[in-house]
């Protein structure tokens, strides 16, 4: 049997038609015929990242509110016309925007659309709507925080970038913030963020151009807050001054520690973002990465080791997440830092980056398998305003990541010694193997409420 | 307002699913084949009929510790290998055991069609058992039982309430093995446990995607075809008991909130009221306004979150539900207005809007699943195990439609009885601040 590079068979996305609105709502309908669905989803500048000061996700409390009732319907009754045909609908924020996605049988899709409509343009925030879906949502971070791994997170986005910058809390925010929360706060926060010029809307699945175009007209057109516009205006990065210490929050009990490390990395649409893919795939991105081998198969320290970078509007980072029982958390973390070090100083080898490159070009398609999964990538391309080819010519761009571009990401963010850590688990075993390796600062559970 | 639509209306299964390339090898090996060149990718799965049901006690795990050797090399392809060159090759593996079932799969890129096949039929050919293989890959499996189970409340909580539905039956034991047993497998185990079940003769093929029908079968035959059949392998037994009444534990941890854990007796999946209990989930659990979510999270506000699991199995299985409440609530509170409302679907029934939503729903959500490669192969391997065969499963929803609000009703007045009822509360351990 042959061996060696693989030539990729050709690969084509769906024609993309785009349009805007009257009101200035850019829309973007890719044809895809196969299963008799299709997805909507609408993107608003409006994520975590503007949530205002002391009133942490209030971007992502008013998302969720957007269904529980517009003026025309109640929340069961939107429910009732999403649901009873077999669609279903999320209202999240995520860090820099919030997201309104509905999927359902394609032939019922002009009713998709005006529900969608209807939720964006005319939301009643039901005074009793408010207050029960206050109640859920600090109950939910309450119930959350007895997860390790999403006590990490939190912990892990507040040690990078400070408490202070727009990307140092989750998107759920804080309980005390949550709890404060009005109505008049979603009001507010709905009417300055929300507006056709901040959003984009797309539409995948078996569908005519003209039909949809008639049908988002139908009930998006008349959308033209014109004040809103987008994208938010943010800090790049944390204040200089920012101490770098360990985070260790004591959890009572714990048997294995959860274990963040993390540096600050580069903004979304950044040139470097390829090299930094092909770079991330083969630290932590695949089970023949280093991380995984040096960790797990090496040493059996742990089920998982993984990196990636995440960017975002003003900035970005590199996080490593692992676990290990908690007596080898501070082997773990030698030998996670050990391997980030080694790929900065070396390199990667040339069958490790022939290998990440066709197994990135190789299973790309399956990225954009779904209507789903397409219409978010199609949906992040449009807000961001980065150009179509980084979709239509991924494989060639990652094809043509040269060895010294790695190298040269690998140095500008592989650095052991600006690394920030974030703990979860039994505080005072953890204490004693920290010493001499990083100072440490032990915060309770209640700290990250 | 009608939408000119480009594709078939949702009432129907795209033709291109039907297309399947049924075969057998002499040793035994099922092979179903379903190409669709919509994408120049494809999956394999390999379905293995074992899981934690055919383990014995001492050896608990032993299924699922297995499925990570099944990584460490084979003859052909050594220890490291099957990803390196897998990866390299473009495509990615996993796998995954259930109490009944051991999953393989792969997504690569078309082209990696051959390479693929070469690498899963070496390891069912020539797996390589080692000893010190097995003991390192020991502790990666004890991190994830730390992970899983003794470090996360809803792996302490449903491991606690299958040693209460099941008194006799494999099932009470986790899947992934408790961890004196996991210490305990040795490499002898490993080897009699591949020799029985690793077998073709216990396997079925499925791969979906861009590829040539042709081609695929003459590689079969190429590569799996010199494999035996297997040793005999052990009959499960199904001793379990009759219930006669609810059984009730409590799980206390440190944590932020009370939750619930409640499970009923529920029949096997090839029992005619299994897809009955499909039909009622959908109507209980899934969607924003479904009974469930509404009443309690929505309407009475008793409850965060409210979740419904039921998963068809070989042996008779467990209608499941979690709850999580808000801190400092009362659990017997929310007990008793889950009961009522599950009460009321026994005396009352459910409403034809209801029963019209969810077979809506049913359906849009196979559509969803069918529509990738992965998703396809992996739905038809588990119609051909708990249904018969992958025609039944793309007939589920003919099925589906003949099941009245009558039959709705009495399967909810039968598996909701008390006396089928074991119920795991979470009663939290206030933190000690250091």
């Amino acid at each position: 049997m042959k061996r060696g590079s693989v030539r990729l068979r050709e690969f084509s996305l769906p024609p993309l038609f785009e349009f805007q609105t009257s009101g200035g709502l850019r829309v973007a309908v890719a044809r895809r015929t196969g299963i008799p669905l299709a997805t909507v989803r609408l993107c608003t500048w409006a994520g975590s990242a503007t949530d205002p000061p002391r009133k942490r996700g209030l971007a992502d409390f008013t998302a969720g509110l957007l269904r529980r009732g517009t003026r025309r319907m109640r929340a069961e009754q939107i429910d009732d016309a999403i649901e009873f045909w077999g669609g279903n609908l999320g209202t999240a924020a995520s860090t820099d925007y919030a997201a309104l996605q509905v999927s359902g049988p394609v032939e019922h899709l002009p009713k998709l659309l005006e529900v969608v409509g209807q939720l964006v343009l005319e939301p009643a925030f039901p005074p009793r709507e408010v207050r029960a879906a206050k109640a859920r949502l600090a109950a939910q971070i309450a119930n959350d925080l007895d997860d390790p791994a999403q006590v990490a997170g939190r912990a892990i986005e507040r040690a990078l970038w400070g408490d202070d910058h727009p990307y140092g809390h989750t998107v759920d925010g804080s309980i005390p913030d949550v709890e404060a929360f009005t109505r008049g706060d979603a009001v507010g926060f709905h009417q300055a963020r929300f507006g056709p010029r901040a959003s984009v809307l797309v539409v995948v699945g078996g569908v005519l151009e003209r039909s949809v175009r008639a049908a988002v007209e139908a009930s998006l057109g008349r959308w033209k807050n014109a004040s809103v516009e987008g994208p938010p205006r943010l800090p790049a990065r944390r204040s200089p001054a920012l101490e770098r210490v360990a985070l260790l929050i004591h959890k009572p009990r714990q048997t294995q520690t959860q274990v963040r490390l993390g540096a600050l990395a580069f903004a979304k649409g950044d040139p470097e973002s390829f090299a930094a893919e092909v770079l991330e795939t083969i630290l932590g991105g695949v089970f023949t990465s280093r991380l995984m081998q040096a960790i797990r198969v090496d040493r059996g320290l742990s089920y998982g080791a993984s990196s990636s970078f995440d960017s975002y509007l003003a900035g970005g980072s590199l996080v490593i997440s692992t676990f290990t029982k908690t007596e080898s958390t501070r082997e773990i973390i030698e030998v996670a830092l050990d391997q980030v070090a080694k790929l900065r100083d070396g390199g990667p080898t040339a069958e490790e980056l022939s290998a990440a490159k066709t197994y990135l070009a190789g299973l790309f398609p399956l990225r954009l398998e779904t209507n789903d999964s397409l219409a978010a990538a199609i949906s992040e391309l449009k807000l961001y305003g980065l150009p179509t080819d980084w979709v239509t010519q991924y494989r060639q761009k990652i094809g043509a990541v040269a060895s010294e571009q790695i190298v040269e990401v690998a140095q500008k963010y592989l650095i052991p010694e600006r690394f920030t850590y974030a703990l979860v688990g039994d505080a005072p075993s953890l204490l004693r193997q920290l010493r001499g390796l990083v100072p440490t600062r032990v915060r309770p559970l209640s700290d990250l409420r | 307002m009608f939408l000119r639509s480009a594709a078939a209306s949702s009432s129907t299964i795209p033709k291109k699913f039907f297309e399947v390339h049924e075969s057998r090898l002499p040793n035994g090996l099922q092979i179903r084949l379903l190409p669709d060149d919509a994408a120049p990718i494809a999956s394999l799965y390999t379905f293995f009929k074992v899981g934690s049901r055919n383990e014995q006690p001492g050896i608990t795990g032993i299924s699922h510790l297995f499925e990570h050797m099944m990584f460490n090399g084979a003859k052909k392809y050594g220890p490291k290998e099957f990803d390196r060159v897998l990866e390299s090759r473009g495509g990615r593996s996993n796998a995954y055991t259930s109490t009944d079932l051991t999953v393989y799969h792969e997504d690569f890129a078309a082209e990696a069609l051959e390479q693929v096949l070469d690498l899963e039929s070496d390891r069912m050919k020539s797996l390589t058992i080692s000893q010190e293989i097995l003991d390192s890959e020991r502790e990666v499996v004890k991190e994830e039982r730390r992970l899983r189970v003794e470090n996360e409340i809803v792996g302490l909580l449903d491991e606690e309430l299958a040693t209460l539905v099941w008194k006799a039956h494999p099932y009470r034991w986790p899947v992934i093995g408790w961890m004196g047993d996991i210490e305990n497998i040795s490499k002898e185990d490993c080897e009699r446990f591949f020799r029985a079940y690793y077998a073709p003769d216990n396997a079925t093929l499925y791969v979906a995607g861009d590829f040539e029908v042709e081609t695929v079968q003459r590689l079969v035959g190429h590569y799996y075809g010199d494999i035996r059949p297997g040793f005999a392998r052990a009959k499960v037994l199904n001793s379990e008991p009759e219930q006669r009444g609810e059984r009730i534990a409590a799980v206390r941890y440190p944590a932020q909130a009370p939750s619930l854990m409640i499970g009923y007796r529920a029949p096997a999946a090839n029992h005619p009221d299994a897809l009955t209990l499909d039909l009622l989930q959908y109507v209980l659990s899934v969607g924003e306004g479904s009974r469930l979510k509404r009443e309690l999270v929505y309407r009475q506000s008793v409850a965060v979150s409210v979740s419904m699991d039921w998963v068809w199995r070989i042996d008779p299985g467990v209608l499941m539900f979690y709850l999580e409440l808000e801190p400092g609530a009362d659990p017997e509170r929310v007990q008793r207005a889950l009961y009522r409302e599950l009460e009321k679907i026994a005396s009352r029934g459910i409403s034809e809007l209801e029963r019209a939503r969810a077979l809506h729903n049913l359906r849009a959500n196979q559509l969803r699943e069918l529509a990738t490669f992965g998703g396809r192969a992996h739905a038809y391997g588990n119609y051909e195990i708990f249904l018969g065969s992958w025609r039944d499963g793309l007939s589920l929803s003919r099925r589906y439609q003949a099941i009245g609000k009558e039959q709705v009703r009495t399967a909810a007045e039968q598996y909701f009885a008390p006396e089928r009822r074991s119920v795991v509360t979470l009663e939290p351990l206030a933190a000690r601040s250091r």
